[in-house]
């Protein structure tokens, strides 16, 4: 292979990765004018089914429930009996570690780890729906009737996304944390009473919680409804669109989490 | 009237989740039965072994950097608020090597190789290509199904071998970058504090990882029913039993060898 | 003297709503039978039984003195050496080339190596005028090509017999013809039993030997094309000249 048609490639690799990206950027504004629009508008908007809203809240809320449950229950026991072991090993000292891991999860693994299992279970379900309705030509129809995909599909899961993976993030970390407390409890003999200890948080840890949950939130769906908008072919085309949207919802999360907590560790230093 | 709708969803979903559980046991049970005596398309295997490498290897080491670095970030302060800096290594170093290189890694996977392999099959099960190999008496499981889950084993264990030591890299980096942690400190750190056994430790689950992922993935595309909308609903629920079942199995790996 | 494939007395349903209801053929040694019918009456579904991809609820279906129905899934696989089926899909493997497509029975159950089978494939697709493509993959061919190299796959293990799902559906004329001339030429030459299922009436009148006509879930009638261009029956006669209007009950338009 000689090494000119190797660049070539990788150039070419290189365009076709920022065209891409920079089609996922348009969607995400368009998303976010399609919401002031539906502000603007007197009436909700044209093209936006009433309580379509409210039905992706539930699609995405309310079935993930159980999953976000017990999946971040079981991590949040993990967690903690590896880091009681770590400890037991070292100081034996258990008095911090309460404080430190719900500080831990407020700032991170609580919003973190529920988007991720987020983005495998919306992410996907998204693109496999939007997908569909892309290879079968239902998108097509839509734009000839004069509505806008953008409004009528990725708005609503946008608006539902945001707010239930702030809500599923809070629970999730509240489920983390009361598992961590048992089973620091029951394995490791720690008083509930010291594990319990809120007195490290702080209004910022908080703030950063929102800001990723939000950021999170409203990266799934777009990128989930992107890869959906972009599937071809047919039956192929869709399982292609929802591969794409869970490595890319999950991929966009972890980044999202980096930047974020890059951006707080200079902003509030040592004192996180 | 509410309850009893709730109640009645409940229990319809409770039986849905048995049947697939069932269900994923019995392709379990037949995947092992095929390996005994062992003759295994050695074509498919290594073409599907490459494949799997192939698409996952850029995914991995990207994200295996960044959880590394994320590990420094949150633990480094601390331990530098304790002025135990050689201590850094350790805190970032042990929560990847035991949990997060393994579980996230598998994550990724998951996305990447166990969604694309279920579409694969799903597609070839809705084209009726698996009618066709077993009308020519070709047994899908042997054929398709073993090189698949060997692969994607082998495959996870080493991407989990290769991403721990860039999650490694990604903590040093980041502790380097900004919290003024040297080199020469993190890996000091790395290598007093974190032994063969918490590696180990990883290895094992991302074993156990790799084989949930995998079987989950075969079973949810060859019982795909409908065309492309049933595609993708096998996608969805393929990830979705790979993330229980990371989660779960992490869970018992973790309780029983402590 | 028992015939070479039996259908006694078959009924199966689908989710309640009865398809065969007692259908009997008996096809003989050697012969191009078909079997047709209009659409969803159960001509594919009857085919499937045969090499066990379906279970059937009642009734016998008898291969060479055996009885097939009730062998276990393990036990299936002599069977289906021996009959081979070309479904309405082609059903190739997108992953391999038309060689590769064909090598694969050879390399599992000929015993043969790699290159050998290679090798053998491309005979097996130069006997459907298909050698030229031996290198390409299903996906850029046509209908018609990707149809020809299904067929040479079926035939890799020279089955005695071979069951055609639509073969014609979807072609254009010309390829239509083509794979009619291909079916009837391999079978007088291999000495091979054709089942075929069809609504196409130019192969029904072109190649067939005999014609099984189901309606209503059971065989209506059974003769040979001529019999049946010349049969008083109205529902027959409705079938062949494609009427839209007539005694014949479809279900559902």
């Amino acid at each position: 292979m000689n090494p000119d048609s190797r660049i070539e490639r990788l150039g070419a690799a290189a365009v076709e990765a920022a065209r891409a990206l920079a089609e996922l950027w348009m969607v995400y504004v368009s998303t976010v004018s399609g919401i002031v629009r539906g502000f603007t508008r007197r009436r909700g908007g044209r093209g936006r089914p009433k309580g379509e809203i409210l039905r992706q809240l539930y699609a995405i809320g309310n079935k993930s429930l159980i999953f976000i449950v017990v999946t971040l229950g079981f991590i949040g026991m993990v967690m903690t009996y590896e880091a009681c072991l770590q400890l037991s090993r070292v100081t034996g000292d258990y008095s911090q570690i309460g404080s430190q891991y719900i500080r831990l999860i407020v700032t991170d693994f609580g919003p973190t780890l529920t988007a991720l299992m987020l983005a495998t279970r919306v992410g996907a379900g998204i693109a496999a729906e939007i997908g569909s309705m892309k290879v079968t030509e239902q998108i097509d129809a839509l734009r000839m009737s004069g509505v806008l995909p953008i409004d009528y599909l990725i708005v609503p899961r946008f608006l539902a996304s945001v707010v239930m993976t702030l809500m599923l993030s809070t629970l999730g970390g509240a489920v983390m944390y009361t598992a961590g407390g048992l089973t620091a409890q029951y394995s490791f003999g720690v008083n509930p009473n010291l594990f319990f200890d809120l007195s490290l948080l702080e209004f910022h840890h908080f703030g950063i919680m929102v800001v990723k949950a939000i950021a999170y939130g409203a990266a799934i769906p777009v990128v989930a409804g992107f890869c959906g908008l972009r599937a071809r072919g047919s039956s192929e085309g869709v399982g292609w669109a929802t591969t794409a949207a869970v490595i890319g919802s999950s991929f966009a999360v972890i980044m999202l989490d980096f930047i974020i907590s890059a951006t707080a560790l200079f902003l509030w230093g040592g004192d996180l | 009237m509410i309850g009893e709708r709730a109640l009645s969803g409940v229990g319809a979903g409770a039986i849905r989740i048995a049947e697939e559980v069932g269900g994923i046991l019995v392709l379990t049970y037949q995947v092992l039965r095929a390996l005994v005596p062992p003759r295994i398309d050695w074509r498919e295997l290594v073409k599907n072994l490459y494949k799997m490498g192939n698409k996952s290897v850029p995914i991995v080491v990207l994200t295996a950097f960044f959880a590394g670095g994320l590990m420094t970030l949150q633990t480094g302060p601390f331990v530098k608020k304790l002025g135990a800096t050689s201590l850094a290594g350790w805190g970032a170093g042990y929560a990847v090597l035991r949990e997060i290189g393994p579980i996230l890694i598998a994550l990724m996977f998951s996305g990447r190789v166990g969604a694309n392999n279920t579409a694969e099959l799903a597609t070839m099960t809705v084209t009726e290509q698996l009618d066709g190999l077993r009308a020519l008496a070709i047994d899908p499981i042997r054929f398709l199904v073993v090189p698949r889950v060997i692969a994607m084993i082998v495959m996870l264990l080493a991407l989990t071998v290769i991403g721990d030591m860039v999650a490694l890299f990604g903590a040093s980096v980041v502790g380097r970058a900004m919290l003024d942690i040297d080199w020469s400190t993190m890996y000091y750190s790395f290598s007093e504090n974190l032994r063969p056994y918490d590696f180990l430790h990883g290895v094992y689950k991302s074993i156990a990882f790799g084989g949930a992922i995998a079987v989950s993935s075969c079973y949810f595309g060859v019982t795909v029913r409908g065309g492309a909308v049933g595609v993708g609903k096998a996608v969805n629920a393929a990830v979705v039993a790979a993330a229980v079942s990371i989660m779960l199995l992490d869970f018992f790996i973790t309780y029983s060898t402590g | 003297m028992s015939a070479y494939i039996e259908f006694k007395d078959v009924k199966k349903s689908f989710s309640g709503k009865p398809v065969l209801r007692g259908m009997s053929l008996a096809i003989d040694k050697g012969e191009v039978m078909f079997i047709i019918g209009t659409s969803g009456v159960g001509k594919s579904v009857t085919i499937k039984h045969l090499i066990g991809l379906l279970q059937i609820d009642e009734g016998e279906i008898w291969f060479d003195g055996t009885r097939v129905d009730t062998l276990p899934e393990r036990s299936m696989a002599p069977l289906r050496k021996r009959i081979g089926m070309v479904f309405q899909s082609s059903t190739l493997f997108d992953s391999m080339t038309l060689a590769e497509n064909v090598a694969l029975p050879l390399r599992k159950h000929g015993g043969m190596r790699h290159h050998a089978a290679i090798e053998e494939a491309k005979q097996r697709l130069a006997q459907v005028y298909m050698a030229e493509y031996a290198d390409r993959y299903p996906a850029e061919l046509s209908d018609g090509m990707r149809k020809r190299a299904a067929i040479a796959r079926t035939l890799a293990l020279k089955p005695d017999v071979v069951l055609f799902d639509e073969p014609t559906t979807g072609l254009d004329p010309v390829s239509a013809r083509r794979v009619d001339r291909l079916i009837r030429e391999l079978a007088k030459t291999l000495g091979m039993t054709a089942v075929v299922v069809s609504h196409d009436p130019p192969s029904i009148f072109g190649i067939a030997d005999r014609v099984a006509f189901i309606y209503k879930g059971i065989v209506h009638v059974v003769a040979t094309p001529a019999e049946l261009r010349a049969s008083s029956d109205e529902v027959v006669q409705q079938f062949i000249n494609g009427k839209s209007s007539g005694p014949m009950e479809t279900p559902g338009f």
